[in-house]
C-alpha cells in the first residue's frame, strides 16, 4: 500500500514548527582532586568552550568558599556562575548567623541539599568540593547534578572525568597492581600526577586544554599555581 | 506614672513616652508566676532542675513536662505559660533538624536560641496570611546544650533577649534562687555538685516539700548528651539534698498519699 | 487450534467513521504558545570585539535580517551606555531594543540621584548575566549575545553574556559567525603582538569584517565601530564601509 508510507518533507509540513529552547549548554572542562593526610590539591583546566568554539582560554573554574574549602565546577557555565554566587552568599550568611566559618563537611552537605532543591531543573554541573576537615585531613566530595554526594580521597570530574578516573584509580588508588604496599600519596606526587593526567586529558578531550589552575590547600592556607597545556 | 501606663500598655508595639513596651514587661512578669527552674553550667556538663507544681493529689505528676529534648545535644526548661512553650519547642526542634539536614552538623546552642528568639519577637507582626501573633510569649526558657564550645547554658525571656549564663534561675522563686546560685557557683564545680546545688536551692524556694515526683532533673553531658533523670535517679540525687533526713523523700510522698 | 484472525482489525469503533491512515493531515496545535514564540525573528549577525593597549574596539554591521531576507539595513546595535560603557548586541533585534531601553532607563534613574556615581562595566555585565539567566530559567530567553566593553579602574574590560546567561571576559570576543571566523584571526594577531595600538586594532577589525562579509551570508558591508579608550573616552563611529576586493573571487574556480 503506497498510502501507508509517506515521507516527511519539513517544508511542506502542515504542522507548525515547534522551536525548542534548550536551557542547558555544555561548556566542558575537567576537574581533578587528590587528598592526602594533611593537604588536598584540586586542579581545573581553564578552557571554556561550546562545541568546536573555544570561548576563552583563561577561565578559572575553582572557587574558594572559605580558607580551607575550594569548589571546582565544570559543565553548564551559566549554572556554575549562578550556583557559585549563591554558595558565596550562603557562606557569608552562615558566618554571620552562627559566628563561625562553615566547615568543609557542612559545606559539602549544604551543596548537596542546594543541588537537590533543584531536582527537577538541575544545575548541570559536575562539582568536586575539596577541603580540610576539622582534624586537618584532606577530603574530596564529588557530586552528580542533582545532589548525590560521595566522599573520596581522589576524584576526576567533568568532560574528561571518565577518561581520568581509571588513571587515578591505578596511580593513587593502587588498583590492579601486584606487590605494592599501600601508601598514602605525598603532596609532590599528587601535584605531579595532576599535571600528568591533565596533559593526557588534553590529548584526547577537546573540551580540556589551554592550561590548568591548581589550588593546594594545607593548614597554612591556599596556594595557587598554573600549568600550561596544549592550546589546540 | 500609672496614668501613662494605662494609656500605653495595650498595644504590643506601642512604646510609652519613657521608651518602654509594657506588654513585653507584663509578659516578663507572667513568668514570675511560673514554677521555678534552675540551670547550672559546669565544665562537665549542664544540669537543669525544675519544680513541678502538683496542685491536686489526683493529678498525674508525670504528665507535667517542663524539661524537653530539642535535639540530642540541646534540652530546654521552661517557666511561665506552658502552652506557649509548645510553639517555641516546635520551632527549636525544626530549626535544629533543618540545620542538621542542610549542614550535617549539630546546631550550636546559641544559634538555636537565636532561632527561637526570632519567633519570640514576631508578636504584633502580621505575615502574608494577615494573621498576627497578638501578644508576646509568656515563657522564659533555659537552653542547656553541648556544642563545639562545650557545655553551655542560655536564658531567654519573652522579649526574645537571650544571654549566656553560668547559672540561672527563672520562675516564681527566681530572685531568691539566683541569689543562692551566686553564692554557691564556682567554676570548678562538678556536675554532681551542681545537681545537688540546684536541688538544694529548689528545695529552699519551693512551697511544697521536695520529692521525686514534684521535680524534674536533666543533665547534658558530652558523653550522654540529653539525659532525663528517672524517678530512681532523682531519689538518689535527693539523698544528697537531705543528708540527715530519713526516711527518704519517696516515703514522705507515700505517707502523704 | 488455529483461531481465525479478527474480522475487522484496526477498524473504527462501532458508530465511528473509518480514517484511512496518513490521508488526513494531523493538525496539531502547538501546546505552549509562549515556548513556540521563543525563537529569534529579526536577527543581527556577528559582533567583533578586541582589547588594544589603551581600550577596546567593538564592531558590528547595521543589518537586521528576517531569516535570509536582508530586511532592515540601518539598525545600529552598538550603543554608548555612559561615559565608560559600550553595549553591543547580536541576535534578536527586538530583544536587544528591550534590554537597551531597560539599561538606558537604569542609567537615567542613576543619573537622577546626582551622586556622581556611574554604572560600571563589570556591574552592567553581571547584571545582564542575572537578567539573561533568569529569563532562560523561565524558558523565555532573551535571544541575544551581548558584548559589554568598558573602562573600569583604568583598565579595559571586555565581557560577553549569551541567552543562557553564560558569561566570560577575555581580550578577544566575537559572537555569531565571528566566533568561528574572526576569533582565530584576532587571537593569532594578539599572540604575535600583545600590545596593539588603536590604529593596528582598527585595521585588524576592518580585516575581520571584510572576511566576515565574504563568508557570512547574513552580513552587510555597512558597520559601526564603538571605541572606548582610557584617555579619549567613548565614541561610536559609523556608518563605515567594509573594504571589498571582489577581484580575488576570480581566483576561486567555484565562483
Amino acid at each position: 500500500m503506497s498510502l501507508a508510507i509517506r515521507p516527511y518533507y519539513p517544508d511542506y509540513s502542515t504542522v507548525p514548527t515547534q522551536h525548542h529552547f534548550n536551557p542547558y549548554a555544555d561548556n566542558g572542562g575537567s576537574i581533578v582532586a587528590i587528598a592526602g593526610n594533611d593537604f588536598v590539591i584540586i586542579g581545573a583546566d581553564t578552557r571554556l568552550s561550546a562545541g568546536f568554539s573555544i570561548y576563552t582560554r583563561e577561565q578559572n573554574k575553582l572557587f574558594s568558599l572559605s580558607g580551607t574549602t575550594v569548589l571546582g565546577c565544570s559543565g553548564c557555565w551559566c549554572d556554575t556562575l549562578t550556583l557559585t554566587r549563591i554558595l558565596k552568599s550562603r557562606m557569608q550568611m552562615y558566618q554571620q548567623e552562627h559566628n563561625k566559618v562553615m566547615s568543609t563537611e557542612a559545606c559539602a552537605q549544604m551543596l548537596s541539599t542546594m543541588l537537590y532543591y533543584k531536582r527537577f531543573f538541575p544545575y548541570y554541573i559536575s562539582n568536586v568540593l575539596v577541603g580540610l576537615d576539622n582534624e586537618g585531613k584532606g577530603c574530596v566530595y564529588s557530586y552528580d547534578p542533582i545532589g548525590h554526594c560521595e566522599k573520596a580521597t581522589y576524584r576526576a570530574g567533568g568532560s574528561a572525568g571518565a577518561l581520568l578516573q581509571p588513571l587515578l584509580d591505578n596511580q593513587i588508588g593502587q588498583k590492579n597492581m601486584l606487590n605494592v604496599k599501600p601508601e598514602s600519596v605525598t603532596k609532590e606526587r599528587a601535584l605531579s600526577i595532576i599535571k600528568d593526567v591533565f596533559i593526557s586529558a588534553a590529548e584526547r578531550d577537546i573540551y580540556t586544554g589551554d592550561s590548568i589552575s591548581i589550588n593546594i590547600i594545607t593548614k597554612d592556607g591556599i596556594t595557587q599555581e598554573t600549568f600550561e597545556l596544549r592550546k589546540d | 506614672m500609672f496614668l501613662t501606663r494605662s494609656e500605653y500598655d495595650r498595644g504590643v508595639n506601642t512604646f510609652s513616652p519613657e521608651g518602654r513596651l509594657f506588654q513585653v514587661e507584663y509578659a516578663i512578669e507572667a513568668i514570675k508566676l511560673g514554677s521555678t527552674a534552675i540551670g547550672i553550667s559546669t565544665s562537665e556538663g549542664v544540669v537543669l532542675a525544675v519544680e513541678k507544681r502538683i496542685t491536686s493529689p489526683l493529678m498525674e505528676p508525670t504528665t507535667i513536662e517542663k524539661i524537653v529534648e530539642v535535639d540530642k545535644h540541646i534540652g530546654c526548661a521552661f517557666s511561665g505559660l506552658m502552652a506557649d512553650s509548645r510553639t517555641m519547642i516546635d520551632r527549636a526542634r525544626v530549626e535544629c533538624q533543618n540545620h542538621w539536614f542542610v549542614y550535617n552538623e549539630n546546631m550550636s546552642v546559641e544559634s538555636c536560641a537565636q532561632a527561637v528568639s526570632n519567633l519570640a519577637i514576631q508578636f504584633g507582626d502580621s505575615d502574608d496570611d494577615g494573621a498576627a501573633m497578638s501578644r508576646p510569649f509568656g515563657v522564659a526558657i533555659l537552653f542547656a546544650g553541648i556544642d563545639e564550645k562545650g557545655p553551655q547554658l542560655y536564658h531567654m525571656d519573652p522579649s526574645g533577649t537571650f544571654v549566656q549564663f553560668d547559672a540561672k534561675a527563672i520562675g516564681s522563686g527566681s530572685e531568691g534562687a539566683q541569689q543562692s546560685l551566686q553564692e554557691v557557683y564556682h567554676r570548678s564545680m562538678t556536675l554532681e555538685e551542681a545537681t545537688t546545688a540546684a536541688l538544694t536551692i529548689l528545695k529552699q524556694v519551693m512551697e511544697e516539700k521536695l520529692n521525686s515526683s514534684n521535680v524534674e532533673v536533666m543533665t547534658m553531658t558530652p558523653k550522654n548528651l540529653f539525659h532525663m533523670f528517672t524517678k530512681e535517679q532523682v531519689e538518689e540525687a535527693l539523698t544528697n539534698v537531705f543528708p540527715a533526713e530519713h526516711p527518704t523523700p519517696i516515703k514522705v510522698n507515700k505517707q502523704k498519699v | 487450534m488455529f483461531s481465525a484472525p479478527p474480522f475487522w482489525e484496526n477498524g473504527p469503533a462501532p458508530g465511528n467513521f473509518y480514517n484511512f491512515p496518513n490521508l488526513q493531515p494531523q493538525v496539531q496545535q502547538p501546546q505552549d504558545f509562549r515556548q513556540h514564540s521563543q525563537s529569534p525573528v529579526t536577527t543581527s549577525t556577528s559582533l567583533v570585539g578586541i582589547t588594544y593597549d589603551k581600550g577596546i574596539l567593538v564592531a558590528g554591521d547595521l543589518l537586521a535580517s528576517y531569516g535570509s531576507l536582508a530586511r532592515y539595513r540601518n539598525c545600529p546595535r552598538i550603543v554608548k551606555i555612559n561615559e565608560n560603557i559600550i553595549l553591543g548586541a547580536s541576535g534578536d533585534y527586538a530583544d536587544f531594543q528591550y534590554v537597551k531601553d531597560f539599561v538606558e532607563q537604569k542609567v537615567i534613574s542613576e543619573e537622577c540621584l546626582d551622586d556622581g556615581l556611574a554604572l560600571k562595566p563589570k556591574s552592567l555585565y553581571c547584571w545582564l548575566t542575572r537578567i539573561l539567566y533568569n529569563r532562560r530559567s523561565k524558558m523565555d530567553p532573551l535571544w541575544n549575545n551581548f558584548i559589554v566593553a568598558g573602562i573600569q579602574d583604568g583598565q579595559p574590560f571586555l565581557g560577553t553574556v549569551d541567552k543562557h546567561g553564560t558569561a566570560y571576559a577575555d581580550k578577544v570576543i566575537c559572537t555569531g559567525y565571528g566566533a568561528h571566523i574572526a576569533t582565530p584571526l584576532l587571537r593569532d594577531s594578539l599572540d604575535k603582538n600583545p600590545q596593539l595600538n588603536l590604529a593596528e586594532a582598527k585595521a585588524l577589525i576592518e580585516k575581520c569584517l571584510e572576511v566576515l562579509y565574504y563568508r557570512d551570508a547574513r552580513s552587510y558591508p555597512k558597520y559601526q565601530l564603538g571605541i572606548i579608550d582610557v584617555e579619549q573616552g567613548v565614541s561610536i563611529e559609523g556608518p563605515l564601509e567594509v573594504p571589498q576586493k571582489w577581484e580575488i573571487a576570480y581566483h576561486s574556480k567555484r565562483f
